[in-house]
């Protein structure tokens, strides 16, 4: 496409934030940038919302800048803004002051001394995006309209629950009201998203019993001081089957814990060409990974800070947590509490369980057509983006460009951040987010 | 390093890149015309199925065949299978390396040259499907770049 100077970006959350931190980096003085975020607020998307301290990052600060190429942007900002904190490129820092210094990213922008300002943050809900001959038109909930030459899709993670028909609701959310601290509750899901919620429940000082549900039972490894392996692209077999790769996997750790390393390292080190392996995979390899590898991977791959490792490790020790190895095959309400059909791995028969609560921390990766985001469900109907073949995003090309339900592919629709989960499956965590929304900067921008 | 596993590989595979799609060949058939030992082709299609690139088909009719079109299969990822890490010496691989008894690895610049030239090659092996390689000279020709190598 020819270069862009006006863009939207519909979300301010992270992936929308740091792709307008992109753009915005071009000194190119006509350049318009405007970011709808419902909220109102910038950088405060489902990940960085909190405003409870206890919520830490899962990657270390070292890791956190907003730019590859000035690896200690974060960090410097940290110690410049939050002399509180030690100042170490290792520490995890609470979430709230990740939304922060997101925030703090782009507002330069919005002020400038000319009155004429790069950046403008409308506050209010994107409803539909429509192409027009002349450009890009998104419409708001208030039926004003906002027209652009490039439209990209920032919408990052799903906010409903997505299973459980209504009964189960995410932690912290409003429908998360307050419940007896000795109450049982039930999380579904056992990645990243639960050791939220049990951060919110204890919290909230809660004290009954807590079962956590997932297929394999399985929790997140600790994080550990480890350096990332060297490995090029000239190293990894892209394109094989699964079987193949694990077992290529396997002996590198095994080489790994002889040099006195661990799996850390191989699978730090394989992160630069987790895109490009799942990329070079055929249908039905992504889809076996999906289906028999992704549990094992997930808890190697999203670690968690050591410290909340061995919360956790506690809780399930003086009998608190609960790990359960199965699937929740229903819910429903039963009086004042939840009934949970749940068919426990390995068995046929599934028994009911009673609990006061169910949260549902299960996958983020959901299949667009059950969306609850009005710009995604209008531009679903109208054919102007479809699922990707696994149905855990968008379609989109490598480029990023929207596919449409025809196989068409729009040169002023995009999308960034999770959305494109199914093209890139790497693409929750900043660093791979920063990559992506630097390289489609450079791309809108000509 | 291109070895002669690598190389026979590649034949075999172009061989049947040029098939119907869904038909298979022999291995008898693909060692004749293209001068492999019968043996070592044997063992070459063998890893080739085992890291999913090739099917083998049993009966009357069976041999074998792609897993999957010759446009969705790079050549450089077939080669790491048969050859290991695509390196133009010994020492320049990361994983698989074999450190020269006579220079330090971390300071010899010749390694480190030979890094750049590594990713270099994957770079070009990366980028050509087995459909394309088959073009370049109605699958006679190897790749002029490894052909030193």
């Amino acid at each position: 496409m020819t270069a862009a100077h006006s863009i939207i970006v519909i979300g301010g959350g992270a992936s929308g934030i740091l792709l307008s931190a992109h753009l915005l980096r071009q000194s190119d003085p006509r350049l318009r940038v405007t970011i709808i975020e419902k909220r109102g607020q910038l950088g405060r998307g489902l990940a960085f919302s909190s405003d409870q301290a206890n919520y830490i990052l899962n990657v270390p600060a070292a890791n956190m800048s907003a730019y590859a190429d000035e690896p200690d942007h974060f960090h410097n900002w940290l110690l410049a803004r939050h002399p509180e904190l030690p100042d170490d490129p290792w520490l995890f820092a609470p979430r709230p002051i990740y939304g922060e210094y997101l925030g703090e990213l782009v507002r330069s922008a919005t002020a400038t001394a000319s009155g004429d300002a790069r950046l403008t943050v409308v506050d209010a809900q994107a409803v539909a995006v429509r192409e027009r001959p002349g450009g890009m038109e998104v419409e708001l909930a208030d039926g004003t309209c906002h027209v652009a030459q490039a439209v990209v899709l920032a919408v990052g993670h799903e906010e409903q629950p997505s299973r459980g028909n209504g009964v189960a609701v995410r932690a912290g959310s409003d429908a998360d009201t307050p419940i007896d601290p000795d109450a049982s509750v039930m999380i579904l899901g056992s990645g990243p998203s639960m050791v939220d919620a049990w951060l919110t429940l204890a919290a909230r000082r809660h004290r009954g019993p807590i079962r956590i549900v997932s297929r394999h039972g399985l929790l997140p490894l600790p994080h550990q001081r480890s350096l990332p392996l060297a490995i090029d692209a000239a190293d990894v077999p892209f394109g094989t089957n699964l079987p193949y790769l694990t077992r290529w996997f396997r002996s590198l750790v095994q080489e790994a814990e002889a040099n006195g390393n661990d799996w850390r390292s191989v699978v730090d080190g394989l992160r630069p060409f987790n895109q490009r392996l799942w990329q070079s995979w055929p249908a039905d390899a992504r889809r076996q990974f999906l289906n028999h590898l992704r549990p094992f991977w997930n808890i190697h791959r999203h670690r968690v800070p050591p410290g909340l490792h061995s919360r956790l490790q506690r809780a399930i020790a003086n009998g608190q947590i609960q790990l359960m190895a199965g699937e929740v095959l229903h819910l429903e309400r039963f009086g004042d509490d939840v009934r949970a059909a749940v068919r426990r791995r390995g068995h046929h028969e599934s028994e009911a369980i009673v609990v006061h609560r169910v949260y549902d921390c299960g996958g983020i990766a959901l299949d667009v057509e059950t969306s609850s985001n009005p710009v995604i469900r209008s531009l679903l109907e109208a054919g102007a983006i479809r699922p990707d073949p696994q149905r855990i995003g968008l379609d989109v090309t490598t480029d990023l460009n929207a596919i449409a339900a025809d196989g068409t592919t729009s040169s002023r629709l995009f999308a960034v951040g999770p959305l494109t989960r199914g093209q890139f499956f790497e693409i929750e965590a900043v660093p791979d987010i920063r990559r992506q929304c630097a390289d489609l900067a450079q791309r809108l921008l000509g | 390093m291109l070895t002669r596993k690598g190389k026979y590989g590649l034949k075999a595979l172009v061989h049947l890149a040029g098939l119907p799609p869904g038909t298979s060949a022999v291995i008898g058939d693909i060692a004749q015309q293209h001068n492999i030992p019968k043996k070592f082709l044997d063992t070459i299609l063998n890893e080739l199925r085992n890291a999913g690139f090739v099917v083998s088909r049993k009966g009357r009719l069976g041999g074998y065949g792609l897993a999957r079109p010759p446009e969705n299969i790079q050549v450089g990822h077939v080669i790491r299978v048969l050859d290991g890490p695509l390196a133009p010496f010994p020492c320049a691989s990361r994983t698989r390396y074999e450190p020269c008894e006579d220079c330090d690895m971390a300071t010899c610049q010749v390694r480190h040259l030979m890094l750049d030239v590594r990713n270099a090659i994957a770079d070009v092996l990366d980028k050509t499907s087995l459909a394309e390689m088959r073009r370049l000279g109605n699958g006679e020709l190897v790749l002029p770049e490894l052909k030193q190598a």
